[in-house]
């Protein structure tokens, strides 16, 4: 008798415990995470050919938090990519905080929860043109205190008679440049032509430098 | 007669040998990036001792590896601070990471950043009758109508500057003088801008 209602109670625990694991109750996963650095419009997210637009934050400087609408199960893979890159900025898969590796690719499980991480920063471009008649030596040419310095080689004896092109660092968009002569050349006195402006989405190549005898 | 030699030779051996590994200098590095050497003077120490001076980066940023010439031992502490830095650095700016610790392979990821003192750069406006827009490279700055001073974002000793105009105010055109040279140890406040008619 005792026996009897042990047996039938086993299997009923078993049967529950199996529907535990049964087919509708699938695990399912978000491709999710957050974006940073986003500054302008335009940023397009796509996981497998689904595209997701990513919209500025309100408070500048704030991470997104973006998902995409159709769930995975275990066992998915998922590659989130930047198919459409904002104004101004390039943005990219990045290494999420105290990882190694790009997390934008993976099969859904591996971890308890898909959290990708993408970083936009702000397009940048050199500053230059061209350097006319230099001769003596010493000219360093400067974007302000913190923009970088460009130094010219001292020029052969006699001197070449084409321009030299010169580059100062990247400047971003948005930001203001203005070259200067920082040290004159010995003997001369170089000026600049177009030295300032506000940077584009292409390199300035046209604050073009001409040196005189002094 | 033989055997006398390779005995001595094998005791050279072993000497060598013992040597190469020797219990005091370990065999790990000890190191990472610090900021703010363009002058002589940064001068590191480990567990306060083995002063280290940081040589100076020739590229001028101020930015370089650096790692201490006597190597530490697996398992070692380390704790590695700036003893003293050079004239155009304030000690009570430098912060770091990754500076302590327990060795237990090379140590190459210390961050150590200075920063450098830094000087006041303004001056002087004339017959300024619109709003006029002076840079220095990225920094920007608004001096609006009536004028007579100005003052741009302080600049590091040592560092380049160079006043320019951006924007003229309106039916007017501006000159600038002493708008450009090197930042030394003091305020500068002599960059005198001039506007026609």
């Amino acid at each position: 008798m005792k026996s009897s209602l042990i047996r039938p109670a086993l299997a009923l625990a078993l049967a529950a415990s199996l529907a535990a694991c049964g087919g509708s109750d699938k695990a399912e996963f978000t491709v999710a995470g957050s974006v940073t650095g986003v500054v302008y419009d335009g940023l397009v997210l796509s996981n497998a050919s689904v595209p997701l637009k990513v919209a500025p934050p309100t408070t500048a400087g704030a991470a997104v938090r973006f998902a995409f609408p159709d769930k995975l199960e275990y066992g998915d893979t998922y590659a989130v990519t930047v198919i459409a890159n904002p104004l101004h900025q390039t943005c990219e898969p990045s290494v999420p905080d105290g990882g190694i590796y790009a997390n934008n690719a993976d099969t859904a499980g591996r971890l308890v929860s898909i959290d990708i991480a993408i970083n936009c920063r702000i397009n940048e471009y050199t500053v230059g043109g061209t350097i006319t008649g230099l001769t003596g030596a010493g000219l360093v040419l400067a974007n302000g205190s913190t923009g970088g310095t460009y130094t010219a080689e001292t020029p052969k004896n006699p001197p070449a008679t084409t321009p030299i092109a010169y580059e100062l660092p990247p400047v971003k968009f948005g930001t203001t440049y203005g070259v200067t002569v920082s040290k004159q050349p010995a003997g001369q006195v170089c000026t600049v032509a177009n030295p300032t402006g506000t940077m584009g989405d292409a390199k300035v190549q046209s604050a073009n430098v001409t040196c005189v005898a002094a | 007669m033989k055997s006398s030699y390779l005995r001595a030779s094998a005791a050279l051996a072993c000497a060598v040998v013992l040597t190469a590994c020797g219990g005091d200098d370990g065999q790990l590095l000890l190191g990472g990036t610090i900021s703010g050497v363009t002058r002589p003077g940064m001068v590191l120490t480990n567990n306060g001792g083995s002063d280290f001076e940081v040589p100076v980066p020739s590229n001028g940023t101020g930015v370089t590896q650096f790692s201490f010439p006597q190597l530490i031992s697996s398992d070692d502490k380390y704790d590695v601070q700036v003893k003293s830095v050079p004239s155009n650095v304030n000690k009570d700016s430098c912060r770091y990471r990754y500076n302590t610790g327990r060795a237990g392979f090379n140590v190459v990821n210390i961050e150590i950043s200075c920063a450098f003192k830094t000087q006041a750069l303004g001056g002087t406006v004339s017959n300024l009758k619109g709003e006029l827009v002076l840079i220095n490279g990225s920094d920007r700055v608004i001096v609006p109508a009536g004028a007579t001073t100005f003052t741009m974002a302080p600049v590091a000793q040592d560092a380049p500057y160079g006043v320019s105009i951006l924007t003229n105010p309106a039916n007017q055109s501006c000159t600038i003088a002493n708008g450009v040279g090197t930042m030394g140890p003091a305020d500068v406040n002599n960059v005198t801008v001039t506007c026609a008619p």
